[in-house]
């Protein structure tokens, strides 16, 4: 297997990500295309911690608290739609106008 | 990529499932498939790991993100009743300047790492071990590890606040 | 391995986090202002084992590998993310006090938010750089939204907690291809790898993306249009927090990935940061110009400053050697200076609201008449942030300037001509607003003033402290130029 493989998949998944987070406007969808960026950066943390052999594991020890990190953030932003549906009935980011651009 | 290598056959069937998993988890119209299409692409990531030799990584994958954030994810598709089933206000109208800054920025990263790296061979090289791992967080990187109990237990509480219901007062 | 009097500052406010969370549990309802009282408490003692440190021989004390260094820049920065929170945690005191807030709470995720801070700035790995960054972002998404039944302060949350996410995975992006050029993950190992790579696309593309994902953070312009919102629906003290604190953490990031992990490759940040620096500059103050909303202009305002914060670096990179301890100096002063003035103007704003019942500038007009006390302060902080002698504000920009003209050349002759031109301009609006207080007349019915014996006494001891330093900078400004001098010490490497 080349490193470049993973890195091609990697972009891949990292501009998916991107097009979601840009043609989404729904909070939970595009904190699941934010999701799929951060799959990528894991990809690539991993496949170069392999690629250097890395002595003290940096790439999947960074995976690992980018995982951790995803998970606490996914909490946070979970709370937050739920309060604005409470407050509102929608998790529309469209139609958050109170506040203008 | 040398097809006559199994493990690049593995990667060749994973890589593809991933793509078009994801590619659904940004167009589809129903909340509930782009979210069980997001286990698709995570799952596919976990294989890729095995591949190279990360088992952990794969395992903490599969436990936490398939395990408890996509749980997360569809409880909070179904608490917030997000148009399940056909929705057509989930999307902007025009996706063409989306698309363009997306193919944008795949052309410009996975040509430059192709161009730099080419046909470096990541399997050459002993695998790291589960316990390189453990010795390394708790060395090296003990800072960020309790550091990070620090992330976990602000959001835990913090979100807490903003989700409970206020009692009438 | 464990230095544990290196480590003292941070355990001690980590402690003091865990304290009030667990005070918060034993305080009845209308004594939950004591856990804001234990928090300033373990805040003061966190600051003995700095000052020992800052007097101890070993001025550079390292840790993992490196990875973890308590040095004159750490301890400048946790200095100051301590006085930061200080002053927040007094601001906030009458504020959350006078709605249904969760007090307790909201006192952790502050302290949790500024211990990020303190960690980030002894980070030299770009794993500990990351968590530290996360853990001043997570708690703020949450304070952002913590008026919990307006509709404005759960956008505020949700649009910053969008922006948020994203810009931290673009930053893991950069981080994973500079990981990947150079196989290290400490700021040490990338400095030495990156000269045999400081030419490739896959490298420069990294620090790219790590510079947008701290773009964002510091709401630079291109990447700082949710900002103004976030800052308009967050509570106030929050605001503050987020303008001063949450943005010198982005700072922090920024100096430490430039001239430290990047320091072999300024060619590459330096024009990036020129580009960012204008357009903030331009951007903000022409914006600032046209705000209604007290918060809004000072949110575009903030914008505008950290413009004027990123222009030493495009001096920098320009030309070798002392230049880099030089610029480094005048963007660390310049974070000092703002955090000083920028909180003391939202203090205003948090006095003055009460006061008039308002945000928009207009129904301040003739609030001299009524409220001279409060008006005094406005015009102190305000011509601080515009820059004139001999308030604080002046000096910091005096050090820039003298950053960028130091090694002039084309480039930076017209960076410093922009920020000239944005000084004035941003003069103009600060001197409207105090032109209103001061000379427009009172409103023919002044509201009744809600707190006759004057502002509450926590904010009225924010006002002291943020008043006196504002001066005492700006007439001996030495105060604030040898810290910043001592921490520049690491430009470079």
């Amino acid at each position: 297997m080349t490193l470049a493989q993973f890195l091609v998949l990697s972009a891949a998944l990292f501009s998916i990500g991107i097009y979601g987070v840009l043609i989404r406007r729904n909070a939970v969808l595009v904190l699941l295309s934010v999701e799929l960026m951060l799959a990528a950066v894991n990809i690539n943390f991993v496949a170069f911690g392999r690629y250097f052999a890395d002595s003290t594991a940096g790439g999947q020890v960074f995976a690992l608290f980018v995982v951790t990190v995803a998970a606490a953030e996914v909490g946070i932003g979970l709370a937050i739609v739920l309060l604005i549906f409470r407050n509102r009935a929608s998790a529309n980011i469209d139609e958050l106008d109170v506040l203008k651009w | 990529m040398d097809l006559g290598v199994a493990q690049n056959w593995f990667f060749l069937v994973i890589g593809l499932v991933m793509v078009a998993a994801s590619l659904v988890v940004v167009t589809s119209r129903n909340v509930m498939h782009a979210a069980l299409m997001l286990v698709a692409t995570l799952g596919g990531s976990a294989a890729l790991f095995v591949l190279l030799g990360a088992e952990f990584v794969a395992g903490v994958v599969v436990l936490v993100y398939i395990g408890a954030v996509i749980v997360l994810f569809l409880f909070g598709v179904m608490i917030t009743r997000v148009e399940i089933g056909r929705g057509s206000s989930l999307d902007h109208a025009n996706p063409w300047p989306a698309a363009a800054i997306a193919i944008a920025t795949f052309a410009v990263l996975a040509g430059s790492a192709v161009a730099f790296f080419g046909d470096a061979e990541v399997d050459g090289v002993a695998a790291v071990r589960t316990s390189d791992i453990g010795t390394s967080i708790f060395d090296r990187f003990v800072v960020p590890f309790e550091v990070v109990s620090f992330v976990l237990l602000a959001a835990l509480i913090g979100s807490i606040v903003l989700a409970r219901k206020d009692p009438e007062s | 391995m464990f230095d544990y009097h290196a480590l003292a500052p941070d355990f001690i406010v980590a402690g003091t986090v865990l304290a009030v969370l667990g005070a918060d549990l034993f305080l009845p309802r209308e004594r939950k202002w004591l856990a804001a009282v234990v928090g300033i408490l373990g805040l003061t003692v966190a600051l003995i084992p700095i000052v020992t440190l800052a007097a101890s021989d070993d001025s550079v004390r390292s840790m993992m590998d490196g990875s973890y260094v308590i040095d004159d820049f750490a301890l400048v920065l946790k200095a100051f993310f301590i006085l930061t929170g200080y002053i927040v945690l007094l601001m906030s005191v009458a504020y959350v006090e006078a709605d249904r807030y969760y007090q307790g709470e909201y006192y952790f995720l502050v302290l949790a938010s500024l211990l990020g801070g303190m960690v980030m700035a002894s980070s030299r790995d770009l794993i500990s750089l990351f968590v530290g960054l996360e853990l001043v972002s997570g708690p703020a998404f949450l304070l952002a939204g913590w008026k919990k039944a307006d509709a404005r302060s759960n956008e505020a949350a949700l649009k910053f907690f969008i922006i948020g996410v994203l810009s931290a995975a673009i930053l893991l992006y950069g981080m994973s291809l500079v990981y990947g050029m150079t196989g290290s993950l400490s700021f040490d190992g990338i400095r030495e790898a990156s000269a045999s790579v400081a030419e490739e696309p896959v490298f420069v593309l990294g620090i790219l993306l790590v510079l947008v994902g701290f773009g964002f953070k510091v709401s630079a312009v291109p990447f700082h249009f949710w900002a103004p919102d976030t800052y308009e629906g967050a509570p106030t003290p929050v605001t503050a927090y987020l303008s001063v604190g949450s943005k010198a953490a982005g700072f922090v990031g920024i100096l430490l990935v430039s001239y430290v992990a990047f320091a072999g490759a300024p060619e590459i940040w330096g024009p990036a940061l020129w580009i960012l620096a204008a357009l903030s500059m331009i951007v903000g103050n022409l914006i600032a110009l046209r705000q209604e909303n007290i918060v809004r202009l000072l949110a575009y305002s903030s914008i505008a400053h950290a413009g004027f914060m990123l222009v030493p670096f495009a001096a920098a990179a320009l030309v070798e050697g002392d230049s880099l301890n030089q610029a480094f100096e005048a963007t660390v002063t310049y974070v000092l200076i703002y955090g000083i003035m920028n909180l003391g103007a939202f203090a205003v704003v948090i006095a003055a609201a009460r006061r008039t019942g308002s945000g928009q500038i207009r129904d301040w007009s003739g609030l001299g008449s009524y409220a001279p006390g409060i008006s005094i302060l406005l015009t102190l902080f305000f011509f601080s942030l515009a820059g004139i002698p001999p308030l604080a504000g002046w000096y910091a920009k005096f050090v820039m300037f003298l950053a960028v003209l130091q090694n002039a050349n084309g480039w930076t002759i017209a960076l410093a001509a922009i920020a000239a031109l944005n000084a004035v301009i941003a003069l103009y609006y600060y001197a409207r607003v105090v032109q209103s207080v001061w000379m427009d007349p009172a409103p023919d019915e002044v509201a009744p003033d809600p707190e006759p014996s004057g502002v509450a006494p926590s904010l009225g001891l924010a006002f002291g402290m943020l008043a006196v330093a504002v001066i005492v900078v700006g007439v001996f400004p030495e105060a604030v130029g040898q810290f910043a001098k001592a921490a520049s010490a690491i430009a470079g490497g």
